[in-house]
Formats: C-alpha cells, structure tokens, sequence
C-alpha cells in the first residue's frame, strides 16, 4: 500500500527558548517548529489558555504577548522567544481578580466557560488601552472570539461594568479573603 | 495594572451572643474553648461569612406567607418554605471564579502522570466494508503501546436501550467518512499520528446513500440490520403515524397553508471539542474523565462495552465547555480510550481536532417537512398535517425519539381541530444527527408558525391576536393528550407585542424592514426516562450532608454543561435552609459519589433535580425546626426559617441560630444526611407513543424579531428581538436572560447562516469553524429578555426549564420577519443571502418589477374576522386568569373551542374525533414522503424473519 | 494539533535570510517563507504542501517600514488598519480583512502572498485522503482537480485576499527580492495564473515592500467585500474602485476585484470604456454590468458562483457610490 500521508516523524530539530510567562522566567528546549499554544499547554502546564479550533477561528487561544493580544495556535513559539506572554493565569494579581474577570463572574459573561479565557486576555488588553469603550469597539475587539452560549450580550455587559469599575474605582473583591469568595466550598 | 481600591476592614473580635467587644479587649478570649465544669459551652454563631444574620427580605416571601411579594399566579405549594436568600436573584455561577481564572479543568485538562496520547483512525469511506487492518507496522513504531480494533469490544451500545446499532469500532462496516475503524495509544501525539498513518487497512467500497429520500427506499444492503425489525429492506430506522381530532374536516376550511421545507443539518457549534482521558487505578477500577452532559448513561454503557460491572466504573464529569445535545450520547471514543487504556495499563487521553467533532455531530437533522395548516370561518385552526422525514446520518443516537418530536411538540400552545402527522427517520451514510437544543421540536415548530403567518396573511387578521385566540388554557391537556399545567403563553404575547411596538410596525415598514412573530413550546423534562420505569426509579436524587462546621455539601450527578445546574441546586438547598451561598458546596463530578441523575437533556434539570434537592432539604429543614422547637419551646407550626436563624413568626425575638439548631439536631447522631428524588406523576393516554413528548410541564415563549433586508444582496440583518420566555419562575434570572439571548443566537445561526453543508460527492465540506458559519458578535442584535412566571404548580418554586424553549421562537420570528421585510416567503434555512436573493429575483418577475428596489412589500388591511377574534382572545384572558388561580379547575381537554364538552377527550364523544396510530390502506395509496415508509411491511410481518 | 516536523529558520536581517534560502535551495531543500503565519500555519496544521523548511520573517527588520506611500511587507494589518498615513481605501480593505485578532498577526505580504482557496483543498487530510486528493495538493498521486474534473493540469482555487484590489486601484508597485537583487512591477503584473502557481515569485523570492504613487492623495474610493459573517470570513466576492476627479469631473477611474478567480481581476478595459463617455449613473451601472460578465467564478466557496458574479455588480455600484457625490 503506497503512503500518500505526511509522515509525523522524526520531530523537527529542537532550539532554546525562554519567555516570561505570567511574569515568571521560563526557559526549554523547544522543537524549532512549535506552536506558543501547544508549548503552553502541553510543554509548561498552563491549560488556562484553551484550543477550539486550533486554526485562528475561534479566539479561546488569545493570550498577550508584549501586551498586545495574539492567537497562540497561530503563533510559531520562536516568534514569542523573549517576549512577555499573559495567559488568563496571569490576569490577576493572586489577590484580586481584574475587573473584567469579576464582572464576568456578576454579569453572566461566563456561562460554560471554555470561550472566557480567550475573552478576557483580549477585552484586559482593550481596557488597558481604552479604559472607557464605546459598545462598538468592544464589538470590535471582541469580533476573534467565539461564544457559543451567551450570545455576546453579557459579554458586552460585564465590559461595561468592568469599564465603570476602572472608572469609577467600584470595589474589587479580594479573592484570597475567604470571606469575600461568594463560593467558596465549590469544587473547582 | 488596574486600579485595586482599598477594603476597609475592621479587625474585632465578637463573641457569639452578639456583644461587641473592642480590638483592646481581644485578650479576652471567648468562644470554643472547651473547659469543662468551669465554662458552659458557648453557643454557636449563625454561621457564614458575614457574622450577622440579616433580616427577612419581605419582598422575596410570598403573600400567602405573610411577605408582600404579589402572587398574581396563586400560590404555590413550596411557598411556605421559601426563606428569601437567593431564589429569584440574579446569582453569579457559583463554579464562575474557577471559570474567569482559568482554573476550570475541562476534558482536554486534565493530565494524568504517564498518560498516553490516543488518536483514532477513521474511514475515508462513505460505506464500506473492513477487510483487514494491518497494524504491525505501527506497531512496531517506538512509542507506539497498542492498537485497539473493533475486535476489542463487540458489545453494541446507544443512548436509548431500543436502538442500540453503536461500536467502539467498526464491526464489519464503516458507514461514514469519520466512522471510527481502529485507534492507537503512544506516548505522544506525533506517534500517535504517526502510528495512524501507518495503519493499513482494506475496504471494500459499497454503494452509499446520501439523500435522505433514497433512504425510504429498499436498499441491497441496509446500513443497519435490524433483525426479525427491520422495516422492510429499507434504511427506514423509525416511522411514526398518529391522527387525532376531526381530521376528517379538517381540510374544508377557509385559509390553508401548504409548504415544503428543507432544514439543512445543524451542529452544536460549542467550543471545547470532545475529549477524554481513561484510567485504570491500581486496583483495576476504571476512572473515565470525560465533559459528558449524560455520565449515567455513559456509565451504563461503558459497563455494557467493556463488560465490568457499573461499580467498577467511576464516570468523572469534567468541566463541560458546551453541550447543547452534542455531549449527551454515550462516544465511541470514550470507549476507545478505556480500551486502550487497560491493554496498555497506563491513562490515555484522546482529544478531537474540531472536524473529528463534526464527525461524531449528533447536531439537529437535516429534515424535509411538509406542513399544511388550515383555519375555519371562525379563525381557528382547524387542523394541522405535518410530514417530516428527518436524515438521521449512519446512527440512531436519539433519533427514535426525534421522530416523534418532529410532530408531538407542535400540538400546543394551540388549541386545535385535528392533527395528522407521519413522521420517518432514515439512516443516511453520513455522520450521525441526534438530539440539539430543542430537540425535535425546532424545525416543525418553525414551520407551524410561518404557517399560521400566512394564514393570518390569508385572513387578514393579525398574527398576535390570531395566536391569542387560539391559545389552550391552563391546567388542559391537548390533543394528543399532554397534560399542561401553567401557560404563560398569553403573557408572552402580550409583552412582546407591547415592548416591540407592534402595531405601530407591523405591515407598515418601508421596503427591507420587517417585523415578525413566532412562539413556541417545549418540555420541560422527560415525562419518562430512557432506562428505568419511572414509578420504581426516581429520575432525579440529591443527597445533603451537614457536619459540625455548618456547611451543606449536595450530591448530585446533575452535569452542569455551563447551564449553571449547580447554581440553581445549591440556590435550592440555600433557600429552603436560609443559608448563603457561601455555606453550600456542590459535589457533583463522580458517579461514585454522586446519586443517580439521568443526565442534561429534555431541559429536566432545574425542574428534576431542584425538586429533588428541595425535598432532601426539606428533611433537614424539619430537623432543624424540630430541634429549634425543643429548645425554644415554641410549637414546630410558629417557626420559621430567616437567614442563619430559625424563630417564631409572630414573634422573631424567640429563636436559635442556624448553628445552634444544627448542634441540637447533631446531638445523638453527628451529620445531618438527607436524601430527596423526584419522579414524574402518572399522565398522558396510552396509545402507542403516548409517552413521546410527555412532560411534567411544558414552558412557553414568544418572540418578536425586527430585522433589516439588503434586498440587492440577500442578507439579512437581525436588528433587535423582544424575547418572552415562560419559565415559571426565574431561580436564576441572569442565568434565565443567559439562556434566552444565547438561544436566540444559536437560533439565529440557524436561521441564516449555519449549515452542514454536503457536497456532490456526499462529503461534509464545512467540518471547520471557518465555513461553519456560528455568527459573531457583530451578526448579534440587541435581546431584549422577558421573563414571564407563570408559576407552574409541580415546579420547584414554581420553575420551568429556559434552556431549550427559547431557541424555538427565533427562527419563525426571523422567517415571517424577513417575509414582512420583502414579501418573499422562504421555506428552505439556513437563509443564506445567495437562497434569498433567488427567492427576491423570482418575486420580481412575479411582480414584473426589474430590480428589488421596486418589489412591494405586504400590507394589512383587517377583515371582520379580526373583530371577532380579538373578542375571543379577551373573553379568553378571563377565561385563562380564572383557571389559573383555581384550586382545582375542571377538566379542559382540547376540543372544547370546537363546541366540544371540555371534560371529555374528543375521541370519546364525537365518532368524527379520532385517535389513530397506524395508516389505513386509504392514506398508503397516496402517502406523504415521511408516510410512504408505512408502505414496508416489517419483516417479521412478513414471515420472513431472522 | 500537532504541527508536521519542518525546521525553522529565524534570520534577523534581509541578507541572512536570502541565505539561507540560497544554502537550501542548492541542497535541494523545498523552503517556504512564513510572515504572520496565519495562512501558511493552518495550512500546515492540515498537511497541505508542507515543506522541510520554513524561514520566518518575523525578525527582519528591514521589512516593517510604513509611510504614506512605503508598506513594508511585514507591517501587521492591524496597524496598516490603524494607521493614520494609511489611504483610506487601503485601510477599509485591511480593516476587513478576517479577525482583528488575525489581523494582529497578519501581514502585508502574506495576504498579497495569500494562497488560493477551494474547499476541496482547505480540508485535512483524512478528509482530503477521503476524496482521494486533489490537484492542488495531489501528494505525489497526480489527483485531479475535483472543481473541473478530469483533469490535472489547470488549479481553479480561489485568490481570497482583500488587499490586492486596492492597492491596485491606487497604482501601487510591489518590490521583490532575492539574493540576486531587488525588481518591482505594477501591483497587477505580480499575480499569475493558475491557483497553483499564484503569482510571479521565483524560489527564494519575497515580497519586500509596496510603494504607492505620489499622486496617491488625489485618489479617492471604497471598497465592497461580500462575505457571510462581518468576522472571520474570506471575501466571497470584492470591489475596489478608486478615481480621480478635477474640478467635479470623474478624470481616472480604476476597478480591481479579488475573491472570484485564481488571482485578482484588474478591470482596466471597463473602466476605460466608461471613462470615456462618462454618463454619471448611467456609467456606473454599465460599468457595474461589464465588471460582472468579465469574471468567472467556480464552486469552491462559500457563496455558488451565480450569486457571487452576480454581487460583483451590486458591489461596483456601490463602492462608485461616493464617484457620484459632488464633494470628491
């Protein structure tokens, strides 16, 4: 039988690499032709960042590299080495949670949740920019991102509530006071 | 970084009968510390994280109880223990932090040390029979640790005990390109691949079928052989004929309504694809971590395919990233995964790339509907004659009970003169169709309400006033014999019809902008489980364990899938005990742990497992006041419950805290245990299928949309949608509103740009997210939901589901919309710009106009039909408000608007009424499509069985 | 999805890169070039044409210039779509373009470079192994074209890109370049049939930069992309129109198309024949009519050839909308 397919091996040759990742140092031995989604899930361990649609079509890969908000299944690693990359780990500070992933929580944002890592890397870089969107350029900004559930409505919401805390200076829980977890027995 | 503003917190320390003490008092320590003899044990706080107990938020107790919230509904029987905490108040997803942080271990997270990496291969055939798989030169790749072929398990397995036509892998056939042949485990993905290339296999091609009519036809060689059942030698997998009514008259009406419809296939469209991971524990119990919406039955068959018994098996529901149907059958991958995982004895994980998931589809069928809908002198609908033959793919999934769907979902919120339907599902060579959000009922039910549009169109009525006076009332049963309790159907109506502005609107836009109606109806639970007889086995059951530190945990095997079922459960248990949010924690992953639940489908969650959650709380509940009463003295009828407290009504200074009734009630025995189920009442009639479409209640929405047409191109444009849902009672109503704008998105996809699109070859040439056309965030248009409570008398707290009804109003509110738009009436969806442009330049030759710039759009003009069913629909109104504060309304069977005695089914009063569910030979000389698959006799009819 | 072995090659300078491209080329190793890589890495996630090398222009510096008349060919689309010094009719068409998360990574070049399309390619490959391949990617089986059977000679996939049009429209030049120097022609010149062969690099040729004209200001135009989705969606069909106008007369006026044929259609005659006896509406409309008869469709997107050709006329009158407004 004639093999029309592409062979899978032998890998490709394997290069350095090293980046900050959520503001840690990390540094590997990377084949020269990895993809940043597949070095972050499968080689570092960071599974906050999801694959939908590995082809650029659905955004739950966004992460920040050097701020600016990229699609990591699309990305070779070597052009991310040396760079700064934010998964959606990275969004909060260990204490409290950014606005976006807090209204996310209040305004139903979030429903099964596999679309909201890719969201909120994305709309932090929005707000980080533009602390105060207009409905368009939330629209806009978000267009890469696929949600199944919401609709996009509450989305759009929880980045206006978001964008009036930043304004605004509403509180912000501090996720490692117990007393402020609205949920704290559930198992994650 | 964002700006972090300051908490002020004040630090104190407080003793637990309520005195403040200051910071400089804190050497004095109170509380715990036991000291037998020389302190009395201190009583227990209330509990939780906010130290105090707040007061009884009178506006959340009902009326009946004393509160002052208004119970336009009457009252309910769970009333009296409604504390006030959360039900009805928009609550965060309690699982929604590990979601935003990115926490939330979904299938493709978890990890296990050592794991393998599974792939599958897959046939690149439409139909062909396996003749051999050499697998030795994979084998012998390094890394490679096992092939598994369907020689591994030969059991069959199904969703549904009646169809099971399922393998871990093929058999003998492979019967679509994608149908799973054999699979490998090796220690990472590029073997894996590797290995799959390497795998040689032989086919014998056979001839395929593609065109879901081909399917009723007999066939050499059937995709399935269903034995001594096999309908005839066709690919007919299930055929449904029923008659009810006058269906005799039925068609000497005044308006009728004929169309043909063609549905494209749908598919789920959720983000995370599937994936698995199976491990076999030192003590040879299998774990199967899998987002699954349905681990019981999964459970069952895994046990059926890999023949160990179910307690061997420990079915772990990950973070599920989007069901919506597509997660809720029983995978052949799942078994492959077990299987590889025990020849190999180490965990291996399979994941899909996004086409695999389109393989495995089970998205809505692909259907070809007739429907005919007639309407008497008086403006009611006289009949309805639906025809659908639904293009199953190569498996039966859910698809038995599709095909009932397909008719039985459409005989309400109507009241109606006569129904015919026949309905066939086919087996095709293509990947299976199974259940998706509104199951069944969305293409019929889309073609019903363009129906009744036209018809109105025909009469010169309006569509809302036509549908409000043909509505059923509460607590009646329809003409099929489906026992209906709360309608908020009226309602619905009446909300959007004022929010949109309709009057102002409708027929009354210039060219390109429309407005449209469109309702709909759906179960809200099962009436009957797929496995178990449901009066022995409860459908829903829910353990509660308390200890000595206060907090609930709940068992449940509910899966949330993103619904938020594990909100809405715990918001149950949190409400009938008075606690927050924050004391309750939800066990719900592991079948070893978790009691029963059938699973997340039929929209039976809420409805199933928050009364079965209420009644396990209950029982605690009780203990709690019962203690309370022995230590406070008052009688057990004088207690209620507030916020961490329990105390006299007439007199709230008398009571405990929550801690400390909990601590009485501890006393002889520790934890506090509990267990509550629920299970349907006995209902329906008896006729074959009457079961079909069964359910405890049924929800009811109706939706306007207002749309925008480029009549030069075709696109069309969803502007805004008014979306009134009757969910019964909103538990959640930021999940409910949730639920309704997601729905009118999937729909809307459906609508106008989603399809699985085959090609000439018979190939699927859209498996991806690029060319499956989901819309984005800027096809969305603004949703305005409406939550109507018509607080269903058996739901908990009066709820009903939201989860599925709401996609079903969407797409004929689009079609009628786009018809008011343009005047050009589609009958083939998705409506794609190129489809509806044809159907625009096709109108312009109608109206001999040279661009659609000229077309003319419908206008109204009322007849005096329109007088009279107005005052109908008011008389109606009375009518409806009476019956449904009643205690025990009369009987109200359908028929009664026909001049029927409404306390008799019409069957048994007027010979003209018919209840039949088999084709005379009359109706087979000139069936319908669906209805020619009565033209095969089964073969154990025909002597000739196997 | 595990990315099929190549070697990546990640020079820092033009010189570096030219070569490597000349050290693989005379070891007879097949390279591509990889900008933003947000067309050639799906393409590679599914096995289509991979190659044993890849050089990545991400670090070439040289090649991210961007003025009012230079694009370097690495200038990301979202900032040519951001930019202040981009012409507004090169800023609609980029704008458009797919996602502005793929915008982010994508590139200049590599959407002029933008391989064809046809869904009887942009499959995986269990799925292309399903129709026993095609001519695009045959992989050594000298399958047929499945578009126009029975045959393998002629590749009928479709050019996708949305830049191509405009810059067109607007007399840009394209520069190449390669280790034996530097050319440069008219934006049209640069695409040659068939969907194959795409246009006129040779092996270890790039695309380096676009210049546009002087005269660059003076022109005005819209462009028209029909497509599904406002996301994501490769134009199904696209017009770009720009003109000239002095003193309130119509003085040049150029159509280009892109998303209908194996490359972009520079409209060059039908716009001349209107020019000449120019009619305001009128000419419009049958410029518009002649724009669709000259382009030739095939089914392999989205939309059936029909309604796509059809659009095109739709599409012209409406990107010569603003030709009729007095204010340009």
């Amino acid at each position: 039988m004639v093999q029309y397919r592409l062979p899978m091996l032998p890998p490709s040759d394997e290069v350095d690499w090293g980046a900050s990742v959520n503001g840690n140092a990390v540094s590997t031995r990377l084949e020269s032709n990895a993809i940043l989604l597949d070095v972050l899930r499968d080689s570092l361990g960071i599974l906050g960042t999801k694959r939908g649609c590995d082809m650029g079509t659905c955004g739950c890969c966004s992460v920040l590299v050097d701020g600016s908000p990229r699609l990591s299944c699309l990305m070779l690693a070597q052009e991310a080495n040396g760079c700064e990359i934010t998964t959606v780990e990275g969004l909060s500070d260990g204490h409290h949670l950014h606005p976006i992933q807090q209204t996310f929580t209040e305004c139903g944002g979030s429903q099964c949740g596999f679309c909201t890592p890719g969201f909120l890397v994305v709309i932090s870089a929005l707000l980080g920019e533009n602390p105060e969107p207009s409905e368009g350029e939330i629209k806009s900004a978000i267009e890469g991102n696929l949600c199944r559930c919401t609709g996009y409505q509450q989305i759009v919401d929880s980045v206006k509530e978001a964008s009036n805390i930043l304004c605004n200076g509403a509180n912000v829980d501090d996720s490692t006071d117990p007393k402020s977890d609205p949920h704290p027995g559930f198992s994650g | 970084m964002w700006m972090t503003p300051q908490i002020p917190r004040v630090i104190r320390i407080q003793d637990f009968r309520g005195e403040k003490l200051g910071e400089e008092d804190s050497d004095e320590m109170v509380g715990y510390r036991q000291q037998p003899g020389k302190l009395p044990f201190s009583k227990p706080g209330s509990g939780g994280k906010n130290q105090f107990s707040e007061p009884r938020d009178e506006s959340s107790i009902p009326e009946s109880q004393g509160g002052s919230k208004a119970q336009p509904w009457g009252d309910h029987r769970h009333d009296e223990i409604v504390s006030g905490r959360v039900i009805g108040k928009p609550t965060a997803l309690v699982d929604s932090r590990w979601k935003v942080t990115g926490q939330a271990q979904y299938g493709d997270d978890i990890r296990l040390p050592g794991e393998l990496v599974g792939r599958i291969i897959r046939s690149p055939h439409h139909y062909a029979r396996v003749l051999s798989i050499d697998a030795s030169k994979a084998l012998d790749l390094p890394g490679v640790l096992a092939v598994a072929t369907g020689q591994d398990a030969t059991s069959a397995f199904g969703v549904l005990p009646v169809t099971k036509d399922e393998h871990a892998m093929a058999q003998d056939k492979v019967r679509h390109v994608g149908d799973l042949v054999a699979c490998v485990a090796a220690v990472d993905e590029a073997s894996a691949r590797e290995a799959c290339r390497l795998i040689e296999v032989e086919y014998e091609v056979l001839d395929s079928i593609h065109d879901m009519r081909d399917g009723l036809e007999d066939s050499d060689l059937p995709i399935h052989d269903r034995g001594k059942y096999h309908i005839g030698e066709s690919n007919v997998q299930k055929r449904v004929f029923q008659e009810f009514g006058n269906v005799e008259d039925m068609r000497d009406s005044m308006a009728s309504h004929s169309s043909d419809w063609l549905f494209a296939g749908a598919n789920h469209g959720f983000t995370e694809p599937h994936a698995v991971v199976a491990h076999w524990d030192p003590s040879g119990r299998l774990t199967l971590y899998t987002p699954q919406q349905v681990p019981h039955y999964l459970h069952r068959a895994l046990a059926d395919v890999l023949e160990v018994p179910m307690h061997q098996i420990n079915v772990y529901r990950t973070f599920v990233g989007g069901g919506f149907g597509g997660k809720s059958d029983p995978f052949p991958h799942e078994m492959c995964a077990a299987i590889l995982a025990r020849k190999t004895g180490k965990p291996v994980r399979i994941n899909f790339d996004r086409e695999e998931v389109f393989w495995v589809n089970r998205g809505r069928h692909p259907s070809r509907i007739g429907m005919s809908i007639h309407s008497d002198s008086e403006g009611r609908i006289s009949g309805i004659e639906t025809d659908a033959l639904i293009d199953g793919g190569a498996f039966a999934s859910f698809g038995h009970v599709t095909t009932y769907y397909n008719g039985v979902l459409h005989t309400a919120p109507y009241e109606i003169g006569g129904f015919h339907y026949t309905g066939a599902r086919v087996w095709t060579n293509k990947p299976a169709s199974g259940a998706m959000r509104g199951h069944g009922a969305v293409n019929s039910r889309c073609a019903v309400e363009v129906g009744l549009d036209d018809i109105c169109e025909q009469l010169n009525v309006d569509p809302i006033d036509f549908r409000l006076a043909n509505l059923l009332p509460p607590h009646s049963s329809t003409i099929t014999g489906f026992r209906v309790t709360s309608i908020g159907m009226r309602e619905c109506l009446e909300k959007v019809r004022e929010a949109s502005g309709w009057d102002e609107k409708f027929r009354k836009m210039p060219l390109g902008r429309g407005i449209g109606v469109g309702c709909g109806f759906f179960i809200s639970g099962s009436g009957l489980p797929i496995h178990w007889d449901p009066n022995k086995f409860p459908h829903a059951t829910v353990h509660l364990k308390i200890d000595m530190d206060g907090g609930v945990t709940i068992h449940t095997g509910a899966a949330d899938i993103g619904q938020g079922s594990d909100t809405v459960v715990a918001q149950s248990v949190a409400e009938v005990l008075g606690l927050p949010l924050d004391m309750i924690r939800v066990r719900s992953r592991e079948t070893d742990t978790s009691p029963v639940d059938l699973g997340s489908y039929s929209s039976r969650v809420t409805f199933m497992n928050a009364n079965a959650a209420i009644s396990a709380a209950m029982e605690i509940r009780a203990e709690l006041i019962k203690a309370t009463s022995e230590i406070t003295g008052a009688p057990e009828k004088k207690l209620v419950i507030g916020d961490r407290r329990i105390f006299r009504k007439d007199d709230p200074a008398v009571g405990v805290s929550y801690l400390e009734a909990l601590h009485k009630s501890q006393e002889d025995r520790g934890a506090l245990v509990s267990s509550g189920s629920y299970r349907t009442p006995p209902m329906g009639r008896v006729h074959k299928g009457a079961a079909a479409g069964l359910a405890p209640a049924y929800s009811f929405s109706a939706y306007v949309a207002e749309v925008e047409v480029d009549v030069e191109t075709g696109q069309t444009k969803v502007l805004k949608v008014w979306a009134a849902h009757d969910c019964g009672k909103a538990l959640n109503p930021l999940s409910v509103e949730g639920q309704i704008i997601g729905s009118c998105h999937m729909g809307m996809g459906q609508v106008l740009s989603e399809e699985m699109r085959y090609g000439r070859t018979g190939h699927l040439i859209n498996p991806d997210l690029l060319d499956y056309k989901i819309p984005t965030v800027h096809e969305m248009p603004q949703v305005f939901p409406i939550i109507v409570e018509s607080n269903d008398p058996e739901g908990p707290f009066g709820a009903k589901e939201a989860g599925e009804g709401p996609l079903l109003p969407i797409l004929p509110a689009v079609v009628n919309a786009v018809y008011d738009a343009t005047g050009v009436r589609v009958s083939e969806l998705p409506i794609s710009p190129d489809r509806l442009y044809k159907a625009i330049e096709k109108k312009c030759r109608k109206d001999g106009v040279s661009s659609p710039t000229e077309m003319k759009t419908p206008r109204i003009s009322h007849s005096e039909l329109q007088e009279k069913i107005v005052e109908r629909g008011k008389s109606h109104s009375e009518r409806d408000i009476e019956r449904r504060r009643g205690k025990e309304p009369s009987p109200y069977h359908n028929g009664a608007l026909f001049g029927l005695d409404p306390e008799v089914p019409g069957d048994e009063q007027d010979s003209r009424w018919t209840a039949v569910v088999t084709p005379s030979e009359e109706y087979l000389e000139s069936p319908g499509l669906a209805g020619s698959a009565w033209k095969h006799v089964e073969r154990r009819k025909r002597g000739d069985s196997q | 999805m595990k990315m099929p072995p190549f070697q990546l090659h990640s020079p820092k300078s033009l010189e570096e890169a030219f070569s490597i491209a000349d050290e693989l080329s005379s070891s007879n190793r097949e390279f591509d070039w990889v900008a933003g890589g947000t067309d050639l890495l799906p393409n590679y996630k599914w096995h289509l044409n991979v190659k044993p090398d890849v050089i990545s222009l991400a670090g070439v510096s040289e090649l991210t210039l961007l003025t009012d008349t230079h694009i370097g060919a690495m200038v990301r689309l979202h900032d040519l779509a951001e930019s202040e010094n981009t012409h507004s009719l090169v800023s609609a068409a980029a704008e458009s373009v797919a996602s502005t998360l793929i915008r982010r990574s994508a590139t200049v070049g590599g959407n002029l470079c933008l391989d064809t399309r046809c869904f009887w390619f942009n499959q995986t490959e269990d799925w292309r192994e399903s129709i026993d391949w095609c001519h695009k990617c045959d992989c050594g089986t000298d399958a047929d074209c499945r578009v126009i059977p029975n045959q393998n000679t002629l590749c009928v996939a479709t050019y996708q890109a949305d830049l191509a049009p405009s810059l067109m429209c607007l007399g840009a030049t394209i520069h190449l370049a390669s280790k034996d120097g530097e050319r440069s022609m008219p934006m049209g010149d640069f695409f040659q049939l068939d969907g194959m062969t795409r246009n006129v690099l040779q092996e270890g040729e790039i695309v380096t930069h676009v210049t546009l004209p002087d005269d660059v200001s003076e022109w005005h135009g819209d462009y028209q992309k029909l497509r599904q989705r406002e996301s994501w969606d490769f134009p199904e069909a696209g017009v770009a129109v720009a003109w000239k106008k002095t003193g309130g007369d119509v003085s040049d006026l150029r159509v280009a198309t892109t998303g209908l044929e194996s490359i972009p259609g520079y409209h060059e005659e039908e716009s001349r024949l209107v020019l000449d006896d120019w009619r305001g509406e009128e000419s419009v409309d049958l410029l518009s009519e002649s724009v669709r008869k000259s382009v030739k469709p095939v089914l392999n997107t989205w939309f059936p050839p029909s309604y796509r050709r059809k659009m095109v006329k739709v599409l012209t009158r409406r990107a010569c909308s603003g030709l009729l407004e007095d204010s340009k």
